[in-house]
């Protein structure tokens, strides 16, 4: 094993310590946060940024072309569908009023009904 | 080297589990349905973490399968809840006019 199967090795496991290290502190984000939407947000962290860094890691790691073009595939989809489900969620948080004590910036769906843009 | 790089895996390791733990106890105290959908997404999440760190610990590719099928999949149950039981769930609502 040359140096540089080494130096990958090593930045490898660097980088999949830092993802878990994101995981965790979006985790905690989930335990503090008061209200639906800013654990949603919270969410995407580990969804995210974590993921993307887990993967880079695991990818300096095996070192192979189907392995890398399999966790290309885990990293796209986790980036497609996290939106899908964190727009969803929040959508069903607004209609059934969880959205905390009204501390929204800008409320785009009180709007009344012929000005609202279409869903 | 290879010392620091059992010690950095196995720390990862530590730090999902005890995320792992941390989010149980998000489901389990989740006001509403919407915090434990949005909690099950991340316990997905966390099952892929897992996964690569013990894949990247024995260097085995037999599991990336079953990433990138949890990956695919995993949004599929919060989608579920937030369009079919998100609408009789009062817990902690206000009413809005």
């Amino acid at each position: 094993m040359n140096a540089w199967q080494q130096t990958a090795d090593l930045a490898g496991s660097i980088l999949l310590f830092l993802g878990a290290a994101v995981c965790l502190a979006g985790v905690i984000g989930m335990l503090t946060l008061p209200d639906v939407l800013t654990r949603s947000a919270t969410a995407t962290n580990p969804q995210t940024f974590g993921m993307l860094l887990l993967v880079a890691g695991l990818a300096l790691r095996l070192r192979s072309g189907v392995d890398l073009g399999t966790l290309a595939l885990v990293a796209f989809f986790q980036l497609l569908t996290s939106a899908v489900a964190a727009h969803l969620v929040a959508r069903a948080a607004y209609r059934t009023g969880q959205t905390g004590d009204c501390a929204l910036l800008y409320d785009e769906l009180s709007a009344p009904e012929d000005t609202r843009p279409s869903a | 080297m290879r010392l620091a790089n059992d010690i950095l895996l196995n720390a990862a390791l530590t730090l999902i589990i005890l995320a792992g733990v941390l989010l149980l106890i998000r489901i389990w105290r989740g006001p509403s349905m919407l915090d434990r959908a949005v909690a099950v997404d991340v316990a997905a999440v966390l099952i892929i973490a897992g996964i690569g760190v013990d894949a990247a610990m024995t260097r085995t590719r037999y599991y990336l399968s079953i990433m990138l099928v949890l990956a695919f999949l995993g949004f599929t149950s919060s989608v579920g809840i937030a369009r079919f039981i998100a609408s009789r769930d009062r817990a902690g609502t206000k009413e809005r006019p």
